[in-house]
């Protein structure tokens, strides 16, 4: 496996890493994104046997092509250098940093990898890696983490740790992390990189999950961290595209191609031009469309 | 590889293997308690064996409590109860894995 | 997911959710001679916060283990906490644990591991880990051609050895080939394990046909057996006297030889005379109980009891007429020591 930039990402589903019942299963559901902990889900007893289980499973377990991510124990940690050279060594996609504040934070992270990528005869850059934004530190340097490596894949919110640093704690409007969404996500966008939001731990509560998945969908996350794997179809609904969106989005195809055809520089659709931005949100629209089965390869709408 | 203490890895939940590794004389012998003993015994018993071969231990007495486990956390389970035995769990050696 | 952690009974909102939640459960004794030797309670909780199972430590003992099983597979909550709690104990560096239940959970245990030690109609004895019963029974001293031999027992906690000890062994010693002198292992008396195990040893280091070894954990005494499964606290007697018996009968005695057991007549307690016979009516007929007088000097009856009040009290004239020059000589010694323990509030009056 390899880190690939962009890529369908609605959904990263959290699997606790020493738990090998759930890693066997975690590939079943459909989740865009595997994240196997080896941090706050592994007591600090259990870390080596964690670390080892994880690496076994990304080698041999067949996560039905779901991205997987592994977040390592933090770097103020004694786990966190045995952490970054076994996933190295086990081919991960992505890195995920808990508790990053800065800058300096990622480019330690990306200098680990790229010394146990040279060690292990690995080609540099096949690891990407990401940074939970936990803290109001972090939230306030989310800009230059955001920028911080072109193997940037994203930045998350991590809501239960940023509340605590707030001194609050997590309410059902959310009020709480407005701020930290909104810059997170402003950084994230301003860099060109993914951006997910936080977990919804309380399963009973489907109104308030959908609640917060189609407020963080409108405020143009890409994504949502889950704890629980009944949570993915519920954001891939909220993260499905319109009938309308995906024909416009099939019409910009066309305009592509039939630009293309007539060796035209210049794309026009409806009098306007076809610019970069239009031509990315029509490849979203229609990855996500058939990633949850709304055309069939012909391209007919196929969708309630 | 000097076996120090008892060294257990691994929980008694479903899909997961427990390993208790402590000192032997007589070679390694495996101990095994699986539901599946009849079909993958051997198979179980070859994994532990190879995993602890490679890791350099040939005294061993091990008993093993098998949920159902893959070969992978088998051998990941194995190897991280001989390191605790061998209080070496700070430098995994993945190689052997 | 159900979430293990660690409960503090000491907090009493804690302690009430606990106490509640086995209740409902159908665990009612909560006595203090129950709960006061636990180490530690681990609790797991679901995905609303809410308990849903529990589980405790006493020394290697796993106690008050209870799960609901609503809304959740058969077994992986139970599963869960067991693990919990034995990987609690691997962290202690204990790699040896017990446990007693129920005699309707004896399989529950059996499914993760556990092996049967001895089971009663309301209750079951069961361990996990090693050193097992058979290291220990292996690691017993054995002289050659055991199995054509007549092999005696005699177990005691010996707090301390008195010349009423010595004279049961003697006789037990003319009567038998080889005799095995089982001395208590367990922590709970004014003298300790080791200060029992040394005396015990010095007092019959003249006898050849003796060996004097540690009880392990296989004799199951009334001080540490958990009564908090039964159906009433005054089971507790009967039980255990059966678990002891049954362990000793089908595990220990077998692999020694063993065909015999020596007891000292009871003479003064009415408990520890209704243990004696029930030991020997669950040990026959395999085994042959041999209840012998208490032994007596100058008319009175030689028992450790007399010899921890004379402690206390400092009265050295009269320790010397029961106990063997070796006993008497540590005494002397440690006096104060002891008298310091009995202070500290060491109770002298069990046994």
């Amino acid at each position: 496996m390899t880190y690939v930039k962009n890529r369908l990402r609605r959904t990263m589903m959290f699997v606790p890493g020493n738990n090998p019942a759930m890693i066997k299963d975690a590939g079943i559901y459909g989740a865009d994104s595997i994240m196997l902990d080896l941090e706050d889900s592994v007591s600090l007893t259990e870390k080596d046997a964690a670390r080892m289980l994880v690496y076994e499973a990304i080698k041999t377990v067949d996560f039905g092509g779901a991205e997987i991510v592994v977040r390592v124990n933090g770097q103020d940690t004694p786990f966190y250098d045995e952490d970054v050279k076994a996933m190295v060594k086990a081919g991960v996609d992505v890195i995920r940093l808990p508790k990053t504040e800065s800058a300096t934070m990622i480019q330690k992270l990306v200098k680990d990898i790229e010394h146990w990528e040279d060690e292990f005869g690995i080609e540099k850059g096949s690891i990407g890696v990401m940074a939970a934004i936990e803290s109001a530190k972090g939230v306030l340097h989310a800009p230059e983490i955001a920028e911080a490596t072109p193997l940037m894949m994203g930045l998350a919110v991590s809501g239960e740790d940023y509340t605590a640093d707030m001194h609050t704690h997590r309410y059902p409007d959310g009020r709480e992390l407005e701020f930290a969404r909104n810059m997170v996500l402003q950084a994230a966008r301003a860099a060109d990189v993914y951006a997910f939001d936080t977990v919804f731990s309380n399963m009973k509560d489907t109104e308030g999950f959908y609640r917060e998945t189609n407020y963080i969908h409108e405020l143009g996350y890409d994504g949502k961290s889950l704890v629980n794997p009944r949570q993915i179809a519920m954001v891939n609904k909220v993260f499905n595209p319109t009938k309308e969106e995906i024909e416009n989005a099939q019409a910009v195809q066309n305009a592509i191609r039939e630009a293309k055809a007539k060796g035209s520089g210049v794309i026009s659709m409806n009098g306007k031009m076809v610019d970069k931005p239009v031509v990315e949100k029509a490849n979203r629209v229609l990855e996500t469309a058939k990633a949850s089965n709304l055309i069939d390869e012909e391209g007919n709408y196929i969708g309630e | 590889m000097e076996i120090k203490t008892t060294g257990v890895a691994g929980t008694l939940e479903s899909s997961d293997i427990q390993i208790m590794i402590s000192k032997g004389s007589n070679g390694i012998e495996i101990d095994l308690d699986s539901e599946v003993k009849k079909a993958y015994g051997d198979q179980i018993e070859k994994v532990i064996t190879d995993t602890l071969k490679k890791y350099g231990l040939d005294n061993v007495k091990v008993k093993a409590t098998d949920k159902g486990a893959l070969d992978c956390v088998i051998k990941a389970r194995t190897l991280a109860a001989a390191q605790r035995a061998t209080e070496t769990s700070d430098k995994p050696e993945l190689e052997v894995l | 997911m159900d979430k293990v952690v660690d409960l503090y009974l000491s907090q009493p909102t804690t302690r009430k959710k606990w106490k509640e939640f086995l209740e409902k459960l159908g665990l009612h004794d909560f006595s203090d001679r129950e709960i006061d030797v636990i180490d530690h309670t681990l609790g797991l909780i679901d995905e609303d916060g809410k308990l849903v199972g529990t589980g405790s430590i006493a020394g290697n003992v796993l106690k008050y283990i209870g799960v609901c099983n609503e809304d959740a597979t058969s077994g992986a909550r139970f599963n869960k906490i067991v693990t919990a709690l034995q990987q609690y104990l691997f962290n202690e560096g204990k790699f040896h644990s017990f446990v007693f239940t129920k005699e309707k959970y004896s399989s529950s245990f059996q499914h993760l591991s556990f092996s049967e030690l001895a089971h009663t109609e309301q209750a079951a004895f069961l361990e996990s880990g090693n050193p097992n019963v058979d290291d220990y029974l292996n690691s017993l001293p054995q002289i050659p051609n055991q199995d054509n031999k007549k092999i005696a027992a005699i177990v005691m906690n010996a707090n301390p050895f008195t010349l009423g000890h010595r004279h049961l062994v003697e006789m037990a010693s003319q009567e038998n080939d080889l005799i095995y002198v089982f001395v208590v292992a367990t922590d709970l008396s004014l003298f300790k394990t080791k200060e029992r195990m040394m005396l015990v040893q010095e007092g019959l280091s003249d006898l050849k046909n003796v060996k004097v070894v540690s009880g392990g954990d296989y004799m199951v005494s009334s001080a540490t057996f958990p009564a908090y499964f039964l159906q009433s606290p005054k089971d507790l007697i009967d039980t255990q006297t059966e678990i002891d018996a049954r362990v000793f009968k089908n595990i220990i005695a077998p692999k020694l030889n063993i065909t015999r057991r020596y007891l000292g007549k009871e003479p003064i307690s009415i408990t520890t005379h209704y243990y004696n016979v029930s030991l020997a009516h669950e040990l026959g007929p395999d085994i042959e109980v041999i209840i012998t007088p208490r032994y007596q000097v100058e008319g009175q009856l030689v028992t450790a009891t007399q010899v921890r009040k004379d402690i206390k009290e400092g009265n050295l004239t009269e320790i010397a007429k029961f106990v063997p020059k070796t006993t008497y000589d540590y005494i002397n010694d440690n006096l104060l020591k002891l008298q310091d323990r009995i202070k500290k509030g060491m109770k002298i009056d069990g046994n």
